[in-house]
């Protein structure tokens, strides 16, 4: 016993030291380095414990780049891909789990097969096809294929919580005159809210990171996301580190605020969702 | 429950729909495409049948990079799967602090994947990278080293790179399994005097079944469509060593300007990740007892 309590501590311990190594220093080191200046940036003897400190290339990037218009893109484009992707993944997983028809299963495969026509694969057709109907270089053209990324994986999601929900409860409401916007509204959207929030946090995340459909989706300077705006400094020859730094640093400041605030949700949708 | 055929598809419609207009449609544009020789997006090409399909299938750069694929979709498994099981099987024993590092391991997943790239080319830099003064420090290098200037470096590089991404998701949607598992079967095979090396091979591992059904199946697909990691990284290279399905795909449309051999490519890239789902699914798919 005494022994397997020791195996167990030493396991414990070592997996925890090797997790913060590997999962949490690179932010710890990325965010320092930010505030570093260029020589020690790219000092070849590396400083763990930072010598300088400077704002330099915060102020270069909100004050003398397209920072805020690519922010402003990003944010427009998330939280319309995100609000879409939640009103049709939860009538979806309502309908699917909730509802049972005739080729459900089908259905609910299908959806997560989906993921077997990924990105590149569709991104030449996907451009040729927005070219015709003139989505090119809109937002549009953008949620459109986020949606599509987000919504099979929410839908999943979101089945473990709307089993949870006894189907007694609703079958009483029925009984008591009540409409299918009532139940809907009132009773499996409250109940299912904390899965709820675990889809969008998930949606949200899909679309702020999206790169590929972006970048070519996309060409006028003015509609660009932060990622591809990002990836044309990571391009250059010649790396401005402190401000690539500070840039990456800032692009992942909104999903982290956003994550304070419902984060807890999505950790504890997907860990105790249950998936019985 | 009573099956409810009607309004059941209605509610799955707007979804339904949306995601087979935005898959079906452009399929059928590749597949058109792939039967013409199109060069440069938005100019036409003359029919040429089934010639892309039979040239294509000959050339060294597709066999090369459906290899490719396939040791970036092992490489990932195999990664993936021992982070994420290191991860979910530590953060489901009690520790101070368990529940920020629960809320906050996922961090690597929800940083757009640019800066997963600025991370990691800053980490791993062969100039000024902490990970080459780390290693040179206690003696394990002698000099730096570049970690993306040869095939096989930049590989297992990128395969890292990508898992350390993924692996904290796939840790909590496993840690869902593992919180599904009644704690009543621990206690008794501990009675009968399982140690929790054997608990995790015949309680954990056989009651994640669906879990890892999903996780097998969107895993390998996810894994598989990775790009912008490795387009940003190493563009390929070196010597096409790290060129994927993917970035074949990319290269041939966007810098060879070669748009019809590209839609080629997608189609036989779709039918192969088709039939890997529909016998993925065909075979491992959990049995549902409701």
């Amino acid at each position: 016993m005494i022994k397997e309590i020791n195996i167990k501590f030493i396991f414990l311990s070592l997996s925890l030291l090797l997790i913060i190594l590997i999962f949490f220093f690179p932010f710890f080191w990325i965010i320092t380095s930010s505030f570093k200046s260029p020589e020690e940036i790219i000092a070849t003897s590396t400083t763990i414990i930072p010598r300088s400190f400077t704002l330099e290339h915060y102020n270069k990037i909100l004050f003398n780049s397209d920072f805020f218009i690519y922010l402003k893109n990003s944010l427009i484009v998330s939280f319309s891909s995100m609000i879409i992707s939640i009103f049709l993944s939860v009538s979806a997983a309502y309908g699917l789990h909730k509802l049972k028809f005739y080729g459900n299963k089908f259905v609910e495969y299908s959806l997560l097969v989906t993921y077997a026509f990924p990105g590149v694969i569709l991104l030449i057709p996907i451009y040729l096809l927005f070219a015709k109907v003139n989505l090119l270089n809109s937002y549009f053209a953008l949620i459109i294929v986020n949606v599509l990324f987000a919504t099979p994986f929410a839908v999943w999601m979101l089945k473990a919580f709307f089993k949870l929900i006894p189907n007694e409860i609703e079958e009483a409401a029925y009984i008591d005159g009540a409409s299918r916007y009532v139940v809907i509204s009132r009773i499996i959207v409250p109940l299912a809210a904390p899965g709820i929030a675990s889809i969008a946090i998930f949606c949200f995340i899909i679309s702020w990171t999206e790169y590929l459909f972006a970048s070519i989706l996309i060409s006028g300077d003015d509609l660009k996301t932060l990622p591809v705006g990002l990836a044309g400094i990571v391009g250059q020859y010649q790396i401005d580190w402190g401000f690539l730094l500070s840039g990456a640093v800032l692009a992942s400041l909104p999903v982290i605020l956003l994550f304070v605030f419902i984060g807890k949700y999505f950790v504890s949708g997907l860990t105790e969702g249950a998936v019985k | 429950m009573k099956k409810n055929n009607i309004e059941g598809w209605l509610f799955v419609s707007p979804l339904v729909i949306w995601i087979s207009l935005i898959i079906l449609v452009p399929i059928y544009i590749a597949f058109e495409l792939s039967l013409f020789n199109v060069k440069i997006i938005g100019t036409s090409g003359k029919f040429v049948g089934i010639d892309n399909y039979i040239k294509l299938l000959g050339k060294s750069k597709f066999l090369n990079a459906s290899l490719n694929s396939l040791y970036w979709i092992i490489g990932n498994a195999i990664c993936q799967t021992f982070f994420a099981f290191t991860i979910a099987l530590t953060i489901n024993y009690k520790f101070p602090g368990k529940k920020i590092m629960a809320n906050w391991i996922i961090l690597s997943f929800i940083i757009p994947t640019v800066v997963v790239v600025v991370i990691w080319k800053l980490m791993l830099s062969s100039s000024s990278g902490v990970i080459n003064s780390v290693l040179i420090d206690i003696g394990l290098l002698d000099e730096a080293t570049g970690f993306f200037s040869s095939p096989n470096k930049a590989f297992i590089s990128l395969v890292l790179i990508n898992s350390w991404r993924w692996s904290p998701f796939l840790a909590l949607i496993i840690l869902s399994g593992l919180n599904s598992i009644n704690r009543e079967m621990y206690d008794a095979s501990k009675v009968d005097g399982a140690n929790f090396i054997q608990q995790f091979f015949f309680i954990t591992f056989p009651n994640l079944k669906s879990v890892l059904f999903v996780l097998g199946l969107v895993g390998t697909l996810l894994s598989f469509n990775i790009f912008d990691i490795i387009w940003l990284i190493t563009k390929g290279g070196p010597s096409s060593a790290t060129t994927t399905l993917p970035l074949l795909i990319y290269e041939t449309a966007f810098t060879k300007f070669r748009i019809s051999q590209a839609a080629t490519l997608s189609i036989i890239t779709s039918f192969l990740l088709l039939l890997f789902s529909i016998i993925f699914i065909q075979s491992m798919a959990p049995k549902e007892d409701d």
